[in-house]
């Protein structure tokens, strides 16, 4: 069953305040996090957060496309680096 | 850009038996290993020209040039293929091969040495270069974003960074209590 629309996107408090703080800072950092159970709200866009994984926090770039999904989504528990062969990385 | 081999494939053993064998592709696109041949062993001593044929649970069955039974198949487990660094297509501006960027060293805005890159991990929200730092226990994690690394210099093997703040401190933050 899915989360009754009345009750607004789940999000831990403390995610928002460092959050609010940061942008309020205006600081180039990485916004340290273990909630990966948070919604990724319209005010986080722009933000990187290091959502943790159980290990490390994994930095999470926030764009547009993201919101309405769940930090953790972002922040794999499981590593696989595969080959890199012919991949490509492009700087955004 | 280097003329180094970079490693596109495998062998995984021969497929039914007339000769095709299992063949493993690392490529982004599975079906472009064909596209980057010949392909040569590890040392460079054999060259291998693929035909690939039907997709399979493992990559694909396909026949090379020269191979012709189940047992010369079988030989050529384990193999591992390699093309050539140029045999790759160019790319636009701001898109990097991970084998280009993979040893490159990454400097800060003043000239020091942050480390060198060890990986490139993409978990759905950009890339991410795994830089081994010296002196730090794990690797730090950088976003390869135009802000945080704002000159990438393949040829001379370097990366210019200005990494966020704290991110290669790794100071301990305390867990906070959701509740």
């Amino acid at each position: 069953m899915s989360r009754s629309v009345w009750k607004g996107p789940f999000v831990d408090s403390y995610v928002l305040k460092k959050a609010e703080k940061s942008r309020e800072s205006g600081r180039n950092e990485v916004i340290k996090i273990w909630s990966r159970r948070s919604t990724i709200l319209p005010q986080f866009v722009g933000l990187t957060f290091g959502v943790y994984n159980g290990r490390k926090h994994i930095p999470v770039n926030v764009s547009e496309d993201m919101i309405g999904q769940k930090f953790g989504e972002y922040s794999p528990t499981r590593t696989y680096h595969g080959h890199a062969a012919d991949k490509k990385a492009k700087r955004k | 850009m280097s003329d180094s081999k970079i490693c596109v494939g495998a062998i995984a053993g021969a497929f039914g038996v007339k000769g095709e064998v299992r063949l493993k592709s690392f490529c982004a696109d599975p079906a472009a290993i064909a596209g980057y041949a010949p392909l040569t062993s590890e040392d460079g001593s054999r060259r291998f020209t693929l035909t690939l044929g039907q997709p399979i649970s493992s990559g694909f069955a396909a026949r090379i040039d020269g191979i012709a039974t189940k047992e010369a198949a079988d030989a050529l487990r384990g193999v591992r293929l390699y093309a050539e660094r140029s045999a790759l297509p160019e790319l636009p501006d701001d898109e990097f091969y991970h084998a280009d960027l993979i040893g490159l060293t990454v400097l800060d805005t003043g000239g020091a040495t942050l480390g060198r890159v060890r990986a490139v991990l993409n978990h759905g929200a950009g890339d991410i270069l795994e830089i081994a730092a010296p002196g730090l226990p794990d690797a730090v994690l950088l976003p390869f974003t135009l802000d945080a690394v704002p000159t990438v210099d393949v040829a001379a093997g370097r990366i210019i960074a200005d990494p966020p703040e704290g991110l290669f401190s790794q100071s301990p933050d305390p867990e906070p209590d959701p509740a």
